[in-house]
């Protein structure tokens, strides 16, 4: 029985001279819901696409529902969404929804069925025969949020999921991730929005490729004194720079 | 004459010069756009490269592709004249040695059924059948040879100046340029002989008969290129532009992270660009017909299978051109080299035979050329899959090779 579904021991990534990921040690378990938080070129979407396979390491190894990755046989395990759109604009919301549930193995009756259930979490339930290209941002990243979701997968890995997205939907994704965590999905999640780095069991601040701090945001708070995690982060990012 | 009329205008054209000088260009705002052009250019090599490398690949490709005839196109000879007595001074040895070898490459054959058989086979392109009585009938007859067997006898009066007879030319007509040529160079060398001979009246060439594609027209020669053109050009860069654009978007990082396999999704493309692909050869093949009265004599369904496997080898190096093009920009940069390569190296219009000899490796090299031949020879010559297996073989290994780097250049991760 794998407990920690993400490991990462001094996990190294680089392009050319370029160190992305830089000697990252991290341990997910099962049923937490992980922010990572660190500004753009922290390295957070490199990371995430090294759990997801799509990326090789260069150094270290990480390790997914107790695999090492890559490997292709988590691929039906994880929910993936993007920092991209990765939806099909031509088409409407359900053949999107229609064509990555055969992708899972989803049967027509699942697809169906699922597609109710997300669309209505994701305010987009009148909107099924529309064009993805028609829709606004908010609406094609809430699209593209119920397709990494569609096979109900036991680890989500979201890459900003919530950009775009007006502050009421956003609470109401957080309340379905709180939901999903209760039913035992672990969620590994990407954000700047401090509210949602809040609602995490558990957050990573990273910069510059480096894990500088880790810890419940309450943790994180008492240890640097303050009482956002905004300032938390850039107290933690002034002393990682010397 | 009212004077405050012409005033008038004259006011308003005043007025129109000085809406035009508020309006007039900024200078220093065109050099500024001229300049951004220029340094969008010097950070992107690859587009100065092809502005320079096109036009030079269009001049190199049309001169050497273009101004060549048709070369080395092989004919059977069956040659019956009995010479009339004359030995090697028979009009039909005369006629061979004046046919331009450099046109033609002549072998003999020892009767015409057996020559017409590899024509069929596609192993020569005509058969140029030298009559019995051709010596005796040009010279009078053959009892009583004219000064026989002088080298080049001037003057020969002829017995029965009514006489006449043909030398038959069966060409396989399918490839028009080359049956032409064939034609060209056997009147080239009958004229030339008569007029050694001075016999011009009694010769002739009967160019009526054809092994294949009797009555061919350029179009029906021309139909089968420009639908594998068509399909070959399209089905690459559409592609090519879908995987550019999956990237983009990030619909292909999404895949890779699902359970699909990278060999699925080639073989999901090349079903769906296949079927395409048939149904715009049935398009294309509609219109030839209806409109242009397009020959087809073969089998149909061998012609759409093949243009399948074209629009599947297609797809599959739009798939593996896909990997150094980073943006829908550079994927059309393909576009030159993919068009130019087929038109000027693979027969859809100009036949293979007329370029140059040092350049038609090349042109074995491009899976046009085998899928034109095939195509062609199932429209116009009627041939079953016993006759164009090795364009299907050739076809198969383009499609395999490109089919199998295609999913390994995807299944490789940075």
């Amino acid at each position: 029985m794998v407990k920690d579904y993400i490991e990462t021991i001094d996990l190294e990534k680089s392009f050319g001279g370029l160190q992305a990921i830089d000697k990252f040690t991290l341990r997910v378990k099962k049923g937490e819901i992980f922010g990572l938080l660190g500004p753009n070129a922290a390295g957070k979407t490199t990371l995430i696409k090294i759990l997801c396979s799509l990326l090789m390491p260069t150094g270290g190894a990480a390790y997914v529902l107790g695999k090492r990755v890559p490997d292709r046989h988590i691929a039906p395990l994880i929910g993936y969404m993007p920092q991209e759109l990765a939806l099909y604009t031509n088409v409407s919301v359900h053949e999107n929804v229609e064509f990555y549930g055969a992708i899972f193995g989803l049967s027509k009756d699942q697809i169906l069925k699922r597609e109710r259930e997300l669309l209505r979490l994701i305010d987009l339930e009148a909107h099924t025969k529309a064009i993805v290209h028609n829709l606004s941002g908010g609406m094609q990243r809430r699209v593209s949020l119920a397709c990494a979701l569609l096979h109900e997968p036991p680890l989500l890995f979201l890459d900003e999921p919530t950009v775009g997205v007006d502050p009421q939907l956003r609470m109401s994704f957080w309340d379905y991730f709180e939901g999903l965590k209760d039913g035992g999905t672990t969620i590994l999640i990407t954000t700047h929005y401090m509210d949602e780095a809040r609602r995490c069991d558990r957050v990573g601040f990273m910069h510059a490729g480096k894990l500088i701090a880790e810890g419940s945001p309450h943790e994180l708070l008492d240890l640097t004194h303050t009482d956002s995690l905004e300032d938390a982060f850039l107290i933690l990012s002034r002393e990682e720079r010397g | 004459m009212n004077v405050g009329r012409p005033v008038a205008v004259v006011k308003r054209v005043v007025a129109d010069l000085n809406v035009a000088r508020g309006e007039r260009m900024n200078i220093g705002r065109v050099v500024a756009v001229v300049k951004r052009v220029f340094a969008d250019l010097n950070h992107d090599k690859r587009t100065v490269g092809l502005i320079v490398i096109v036009p030079l690949l269009f001049m190199l490709a049309f001169g050497f592709a273009f101004q060549g005839d048709v070369r080395d196109v092989r004919v059977l000879v069956v040659n019956d004249d009995n010479g009339g007595g004359l030995g090697n001074a028979s009009i039909s040895d005369r006629v061979i040695a004046n046919l331009d070898t450099a046109t033609l490459t002549v072998d003999s054959a020892t009767n015409e059924s057996a020559a017409v058989a590899e024509v069929q086979n596609g192993k020569a392109y005509a058969v140029i059948v030298f009559p019995t009585n051709l010596t005796e009938t040009v010279y009078g007859t053959a009892a009583q040879p004219p000064l026989a067997a002088q080298a080049n006898p001037p003057g020969i009066i002829a017995i029965n100046p009514q006489a006449k007879v043909s030398i038959r030319v069966l060409a396989d007509k399918s490839n028009t340029e080359v049956s032409r040529a064939i034609i060209t160079a056997v009147n080239a060398a009958v004229l030339k002989t008569a007029d050694e001979n001075g016999q011009s009246q009694r010769l002739s060439v009967d160019t009526t008969g054809a092994i294949y594609g009797l009555n061919a027209r350029f179009i029906d020669f021309f139909c089968p290129g420009i639908v594998c053109l068509a399909i070959w050009n399209l089905t690459t860069l559409l592609t090519l532009q879908a995987f550019v654009g999956e990237r983009e978007i990030g619909t292909l990082q999404r895949l890779f992270a699902s359970p699909l396999r990278e060999s699925e999704l080639v073989a999901g493309y090349s079903i769906a660009y296949g079927t395409l692909g048939v149904m715009q050869a049935g398009l294309l093949l509609a219109v030839g017909v209806l409109l242009f009265n397009v020959i087809i004599v073969g089998n149909i369904i061998l012609a759409f299978a093949t243009i399948a496997l074209l629009a599947i080898v297609s797809q599959a190096l739009g798939i593996l051109l896909s990997s150094v093009a980073h943006s829908q920009r550079e994927a059309g940069e393909f576009m030159p080299f993919l068009m130019l390569s087929a038109v000027l190296l693979s027969g859809i219009i100009w036949p293979i035979e007329a370029i140059p000899v040092w350049l038609r490796p090349a042109s074995y090299l491009i899976p046009t050329t085998y899928a034109v031949e095939a195509v062609r020879s199932v429209m116009m010559r009627g041939w079953g899959l016993s006759m164009i297996w090795v364009d299907i073989v050739a076809l198969l290994v383009f499609a395999i090779t490109f089919l199998v780097l295609a999913v390994i250049m995807l299944k490789k991760r940075e």
